[in-house]
């Protein structure tokens, strides 16, 4: 089941066509990640889905609500992170948190929340004396506070420290395991491959790529790379006995094979063994997200 | 809790927290009373038509603290709060940026009461004012003068992009107003150029419109002002609509 559906979205400032007829869906209890370089579209895909940028075209149903139309409705089940969003000056933790307590009528309870967060003990600190990934758990209690079934996450991890960006992905598991939904923006490729269930890929406004990992890598056609070492030459004994390959090259000692196909390398293995070609170092470099994002979004690829 | 009398609770708290805003509304003016008080003192002066000098400063002090509310700490806070993307955080709860505005406003009005009540009292104990105007149309004349800054300030909160030009704007407004509309000196002491002068600032027909009604006046003497004043809180609340942008 969809709980988002986006339809044909377009979205223009001015001259600029931020967004270029867009279409994916999400899927109840998946996380679904948007990765694009800065200026891609991506936080103005999140605010038109979430109704506080005005489409200029298409569909968008959240819950089944058309975030234009119910927004009330809408903002009572979803919890939202906006990018940048700081706090009232001199605001402390349990005047924010019980804020938001005030505005839901069945709302989660902010002191365990803290507890999960390990922030008890800042529970009557100011909020701007946090550190950055101690505000970004906040961020995530205040939309938690709403006990939303969906949480949209804009660059939730941006800024923080590798440590701290780990913690985030252990906490984002777990509101998936709650049975959340979440729809997350992103600029870090391991961060997307290691969370997310589907994997949207947009650059300059258009969609480039959706789906898995597997069949977003699939997609951008990247050869898997078999490199080994052998002291033989043999070049030519592999062009005639291996199909497959779209590039070989060979410097010193070491060759590396290109093929679309990486079950060559049995393939490969077997050869070796059979003629009994003395080889080692055998390595296999598998295509990434971040090949497949490069290649996609023609950002510096390195072929 | 109802979640808007929360925010204005919250709100309440963080305005207090601010230095600047007590020190301005709370403080400042009963030192300026001090100041001029100890000059003066407030015997019955025949230029004032009897009253002394307190007597008369004071509608202008009162003044005094609504624009500083009005505008100073009310453009200030709401430009910040959208510079910041409060205003957006808050547009994705149940509850509305306006929700949040509102407060503001409330929290500055309930400011400006108390500041003139410390003002007052401070005002009776050391230098025995007296108040002969009715409670009904000075309060009247109060809250006309009150709306007029707000809009001006909600304006100004409106179209200011960032906080740093919000204050830029206030304090061009603020401070030529302070000392040339009356407020603090009164126009009597002043030359006929300044007198107008002052006609541009319409703080001074909230000065002449509050002075007149606390000294004893009739609401109808000060027609004039009264639909400068109302002019003003048209205009300026139709222009807030039409351009706040709460983001």
């Amino acid at each position: 089941m969809n709980v988002i559906e986006v339809n044909n979205l377009s979205k223009k400032y001015k001259d600029i066509l931020a967004v270029d007829d867009i279409t994916f869906s999400v899927e109840k209890g998946s996380i679904f990640g948007m990765i694009g370089p800065n200026g891609a579209g991506k936080t103005t895909t999140i605010e038109c889905t979430i109704g506080i940028k005005k489409r200029d075209q298409g569909m968008i149903s959240v819950l089944g609500f058309d975030p234009l139309e119910k927004s009330i409705d809408l903002y009572k089940k979803i919890g939202v992170q906006l990018q940048e969003t700081s706090y009232q000056d001199k605001i402390k933790v349990h005047e924010i948190c019980s804020l938001f307590m005030s505005m839901y009528s069945e709302p989660l309870d902010y002191v365990p929340l803290l507890e999960r967060f390990n922030l008890s003990n800042k529970n009557k600190s100011f909020l701007s004396n946090l550190s950055g990934g101690q505000r970004q758990k906040i961020a995530i209690i205040l939309a938690l506070i709403a006990n939303p079934e969906i949480i949209f996450l804009d660059e939730l991890t941006s800024g923080l420290d590798p440590k701290a960006r780990r913690e985030m992905w252990t906490y984002i598991k777990e509101l998936k395991n709650e049975g959340r939904t979440i729809f997350m923006t992103t600029h870090y490729m391991e961060e997307a491959e290691f969370l997310c269930d589907t994997i949207c890929i947009i650059d300059e406004g258009k969609l480039i790529a959706t789906g898995d990992l597997q069949s977003v890598i699939n997609k951008a056609d990247i050869d898997t790379i078999i490199t080994f070492n052998t002291k033989e030459d043999i070049v030519t004994a592999i062009k005639n006995n291996i199909t497959g390959i779209s590039k070989l090259e060979i410097t010193e000692n070491k060759i590396s094979i290109y093929s679309k196909n990486a079950d060559l390398i049995s393939e490969l293995i077997l050869f070796l063994e059979k003629n009994g070609i003395s080889y080692n170092n055998v390595n296999i470099i598998r295509p990434t997200l971040e090949d497949a994002y490069l290649k996609m979004t023609g950002k510096s690829w390195k072929e | 809790m109802n979640s808007f009398i929360k925010v204005i609770f919250i709100e309440w708290k963080l305005n207090n927290r601010n230095f600047l805003n007590v020190f301005f509304a709370l403080f400042f003016p009963v030192m300026m009373l001090m100041l001029f008080g100890t000059m003066y003192g407030n015997e019955p002066i025949a230029q004032f038509g009897g009253f002394g000098s307190i007597d008369v400063s004071i509608p202008g002090y009162i003044c005094i603290i609504i624009a500083v509310t009005g505008l100073m700490t009310l453009p200030l806070t709401l430009s910040q709060y959208r510079e910041r993307k409060i205003l957006k955080r808050f547009m994705v709860t149940p509850i509305k940026p306006i929700d949040l505005l509102s407060s503001q406003l409330i929290v500055n009005t309930v400011t400006t009461i108390i500041g003139m009540i410390i003002l007052l009292i401070v005002a009776k104990i050391i230098f025995e004012i007296t108040f002969i105007g009715n409670f009904l149309k000075t309060t009247i004349a109060f809250i006309i003068v009150l709306l007029s800054m707000f809009s001006i300030g909600l304006f100004i909160a409106g179209i200011s992009k960032t906080m740093k030009a919000a204050t830029v704007i206030s304090y061009i407004i603020y401070f030529p107003m302070l000392f040339l509309s009356g407020a603090t000196i009164p126009l009597e002491f002043m030359p006929r150029s300044i007198i107008n002068l002052s006609k541009i600032f319409p703080l001074t027909y909230g000065v002449e419109l509050l002075k007149g009604v606390w000294l004893g006046g009739n609401l109808l003497d000060y027609m004039n002002d009264i639909l400068i004043l109302s002019s003003i809180i048209i205009i300026f609340i139709s222009l807030s609509i039409k351009f706040f942008k709460w983001e």
